[in-house]
Order: C-alpha cells, then sequence, then structure tokens
C-alpha cells in the first residue's frame, strides 16, 4: 500500500515526489539513453530525414530483423530509440490508430496528428500508476498536405514539438549543440543537404564514419511522400558524397 | 480508471491531516514557466512565458489558433450557433498545435503554468463538457459552471485509485453575461475568482507587483500593459513577442491570442 508521503513509492509508480517531480518519468529517459544508440531527424524544405545507428551485437543474429525505423502507414514513418519492446508496443498501436482514422475520417491521418495521439497516450502513462512510461522516444516524419515536410518527436513525459532538427539516445545533447549551429540561420536544405547533414552530424557526434550496414535512413519527399528506408546502395553514396566533401 | 490492483487511493492523508501527493503537485506548478491573469472593468487578459526549449523547435508548430479560426469561420457564421460550436471543437482537436494560452469555448480561454501534458488533457476535457452543456441548454456554458465541472475532474484524480493529481494550475478567463471574469485552479480541485493572479516560478514577486498596480476600473489595455511589465519584471533573458503569450477577451465576448506583432506593439508602448 502506498503512504501519503510517498513512503518511497514516488520511484516505483508515477505519483509526485516532494520535489514535484516524476521520477518514473526521468527514469524513462534515462531508459532511452541506455539503450546505447543516437538517433538524428533533419527537416529540410521539401524533404525529411532521420538517421539511427544500426548495432547488431550477434554476428549469428539476422541483421535484417534488427531496427528501428518503421512505417506507420504508406506517408508517415516512425523512428524509435530506446527499449526495442517498447517501440514495438508503441508501433503496433499507432498503425492502428492511423488505420482506424482513415477508415472512419477518410483521409490520411496528418503527421502532427499522430504526434499528438501519441504524447497523449504517453501522458496517460505518467498519471495511471497501472502502466509506467514506455522507455522510447519516438520521431515522426511525413509530409504534410498544407505544411510540407514535418519533423516531431514525442518523449515519455507526454510533450512533443515539431522541429527543424533535433535528436534522441545517447549523444543527444552533443548532437543537438551540432545541429544548433548548423540550423543557425535557418537554411532551406535540398534533399541532399538534408540526408547529408543528417548522417554527417551523427558521424561528428560519435566520432566515428561509417559503413553503409551500420545505419539506418528513412526519408519522405514532397516528390514522393512514401516513407522509405534506404538501401545499402543509397546510403552508400551518400557517404561518399560526404567524405568527398571534406 | 486504473487496474483493478490499483483500486485504492495514491494520494492518503498523512498523520498531520495533509494531502501530500497534492502538496507536490503544487510544487510541479511552482517550478513550471510564469503565468498571470488581470480582470479589467471591460475585459480580462491572461499571459505566460513561452519559452522553447531549443532554437530547433519548429516555431510553426506552436501555431496561432485564432488565426485559423477567424479565416475560417466566415462561411460558419451564418449557420446555427450549435455548428459553429460543433466545428470549432473538430478543427480545434485535429489542427491542435503546441500553445499554452488554448481557447475552450468562443468567450472563455485558459492559461496553465506546470506540466503541458497534464493541460491538454484538462483542456480537452473542458471542451467536452462546454460542448455537452451546449447541446442540452442549447446556451453557451457560464464561466463559472464551466470552472467547476473542470475543477471537479482535478478532484477526482486527487481521490480516484491508481491515478496521480495534475501537475498544472488552470488560469480561466471568460466574460459571459455577468461580466468579465478570472478564476484560478489548482491540483487540489479548489478554485477561487481573482481580480488578478499569478503563479508559478515568479509567483510571489508577480502577486507584490500585481497588487502594488491593479485599480478596480482597469480598461482592458492598461491591463495588457501591467500584464507585460509584471512578465518582464522576472523575465530572464530580452523579452519580445514571440517569447510570451497573451490572450485577451473584451466586451464583445470573443476570446483571442495576440498575434506575435501586436504583442510586440504592446511592448513597444510600454517602454
Amino acid at each position: 500500500m502506498s503512504r501519503g508521503s510517498g513512503g518511497g513509492y514516488d520511484r516505483h509508480i508515477t505519483i509526485f515526489s516532494p520535489e514535484g517531480r516524476l521520477f518514473q518519468v526521468e527514469y524513462a529517459f534515462k531508459a532511452v539513453k541506455a539503450a546505447g544508440i543516437t538517433s538524428i531527424g533533419v527537416c529540410g524544405k521539401d524533404s525529411v530525414c532521420v538517421v539511427t545507428q544500426k548495432k547488431v551485437p550477434d554476428k549469428l543474429l539476422d541483421h535484417t530483423s534488427v531496427t528501428h525505423l518503421f512505417p506507420i502507414t504508406k506517408y508517415l514513418g516512425l523512428l524509435a530509440t530506446g527499449m526495442t519492446a517498447d517501440a514495438r508496443t508503441l508501433v503496433q498501436q499507432a498503425r492502428n490508430e492511423a488505420a482506424e482514422f482513415r477508415f472512419r475520417y477518410g483521409y490520411e491521418m496528418p503527421v502532427d496528428v499522430l504526434a499528438k495521439w501519441i504524447a497523449d497516450k504517453s501522458q496517460i502513462y505518467t498519471q495511471h500508476a497501472y502502466m509506467r512510461p514506455l522507455g522510447v522516444v519516438a520521431m515522426v516524419l511525413g509530409i504534410d498536405d498544407e505544411f510540407g515536410p514535418r519533423l516531431y518527436k514525442c518523449d515519455p513525459a507526454g510533450h512533443y514539438f515539431g522541429h527543424k532538427a533535433t535528436s534522441a539516445g545517447l549523444k543527444e545533447q552533443e548532437a543537438i549543440n551540432f545541429l544548433e549551429k548548423k540550423m543557425k540561420n535557418d537554411p532551406q536544405f535540398t534533399y541532399e543537404e538534408t540526408v547529408q547533414t543528417a548522417i554527417s552530424a551523427l558521424q561528428s557526434v560519435l566520432q566515428e564514419d561509417f559503413k553503409a550496414t551500420e545505419i539506418e535512413v528513412g526519408v519522405v519527399r514532397k516528390e514522393n511522400p512514401d516513407f522509405r528506408m534506404l538501401s545499402t546502395e543509397e546510403i552508400d553514396e551518400h557517404l561518399t558524397a560526404i567524405s568527398e566533401r571534406d | 480508471m486504473g487496474d483493478s490492483q490499483y483500486s485504492f487511493s495514491l494520494t492518503t492523508f498523512s498523520p498531520s491531516g495533509k494531502l501530500v501527493q497534492i502538496e507536490h503537485a503544487l510544487t510541479a506548478v511552482g517550478s513550471g514557466q510564469t503565468s498571470l491573469g488581470i480582470k479589467a472593468a471591460n475585459g480580462v487578459v491572461i499571459a505566460t512565458e513561452k519559452k522553447l526549449p531549443s532554437i530547433l523547435v519548429d516555431e510553426t508548430s506552436v501555431r496561432d489558433i485564432s488565426s485559423l479560426f477567424f479565416h475560417k469561420s466566415q462561411p460558419f457564421s451564418c449557420l446555427l450557433f450549435r455548428c459553429h460550436f460543433l466545428i470549432l471543437f473538430f478543427f480545434l482537436n485535429y489542427l491542435w498545435q503546441v500553445q499554452k494560452i488554448q481557447i475552450l469555448t468562443p468567450n472563455i480561454g485558459v492559461v496553465y503554468s506546470g506540466m503541458g501534458p497534464d493541460f491538454r488533457v484538462l483542456v480537452r476535457k473542458s471542451r467536452k463538457q462546454a460542448e455537452q452543456y451546449h447541446r442540452l441548454y442549447k446556451e453557451p456554458i457560464p464561466v463559472t459552471q464551466l470552472v467547476r465541472e473542470t475543477a471537479a475532474v482535478m478532484q477526482e484524480f486527487t481521490q480516484s485509485g491508481g491515478v496521480r493529481p495534475f501537475g498544472v494550475s488552470l488560469l480561466v478567463a471568460g466574460y459571459d453575461d455577468k461580466g468579465p471574469q478570472l478564476y484560478q485552479v489548482d491540483p487540489s480541485g479548489s478554485y477561487f475568482s481573482w481580480k488578478a493572479s499569478a503563479m508559478g516560478k515568479n509567483v510571489s514577486n508577480a502577486k507584490t507587483f500585481l497588487e502594488k498596480r491593479y485599480t478596480d476600473d482597469m480598461e482592458l489595455d492598461d491591463a495588457v500593459h501591467t500584464a507585460i511589465l509584471t512578465l518582464k519584471e522576472g523575465f530572464e533573458g530580452q523579452i519580445s513577442g514571440k517569447n510570451i503569450e497573451i490572450g485577451i477577451i473584451g466586451a464583445d465576448k470573443k476570446f483571442r491570442v495576440l498575434t506575435s506583432a501586436e504583442i510586440d506593439d504592446y511592448l513597444a508602448e510600454v517602454e
């Protein structure tokens, strides 16, 4: 049974601590970092690109089954950084919700509506004791009919914002510092610049050069609003372009 | 709400008779961004700091709702008031962007200090309650009734099983047949009517400032100036139309959020 003062339970379920904090939510953020990968998203003038590390810990694993990038509908993608099991649950529910939206209202779920839905669901977990918050930061991307390319980030606390560029995971803060410098004068990146900014940000922050099999890249473009994951050949092209540029 | 395993309340009395979870919720409110409200003789103004966490956040995702409402309302103005309400709520629920001051009905607006995600839940519930009232009585809901129902929801979460109190305090500004009104609702569910109030980080300085400056016969424009000056008192950094939000409602009974250009105009007048 819980006691009025918290009695130590403020660390176990999402009730307030004496300082007015929710420890379970803060621990959920730590769980996102503990997964050990970093992700980056960049929104350009007519495209959005997300990049994440692909760590396959065991050579015997089928590397095609290791992924953090999920299509929710044909036009919406979700990059889940953090605990993979929680990510799969979130993706499953998001896919269901997006499909029902399409059926109920007759048009595709917009990016911001999906982001808000994820954020509101996360808020419920921060207020009801029976479910813990999910240890996942979700980046949702898509092309909006009215507003063009959109990138939203939803966190375990239930916050969500649209971003010009953002990051999540282990080296989140370093990546955000790097991106703030790049996006300072509101550059309107073309598709190639968007992808290369995202990949080079990841390389710079993790201080290593990647092979095409070590990262996953997902894009949506105005010319082709389907959410697509780039093949290894396409990633290679971008990596070559970046190393030639430097 | 909640699983049967949590059919006991998490907010229980301490030996000294206090509900400690509510006190902690108030602490959470006290560490939120400052917001305030002032009731003038012919209207109400509410205002808040809007500090976005990084320059990478897309400001257009923090869109002004009222601008979309105005240009879309032209074809609807000839429909029954009932349809107007329903369509307003449809748009609001699906085109909501991250904005701190929110509109509950055409003549009632609300701002908060504390946890943003909790605020979204309360706004959604309040809007639904306002709409249900309207469907039953064919009248816009009076401000006091809406405040009472919202407060009841907040109280529920301090007593029901398996949930924690809301970590927000609300300032509700409205103008109905009884004139301009300003209410503050706390996480405990208690609410009071105020002539002027503040909440969040800088609450004690802000309240002292307001006590000195408030007069009963203030006009709405004076109230906006006073609100800006109060926010300026505890503001870190350069105040501008981009990092504060102001909502006003006048005798026309239409609540609206000021654009950043309008705020900049008021700021220039203040200096």
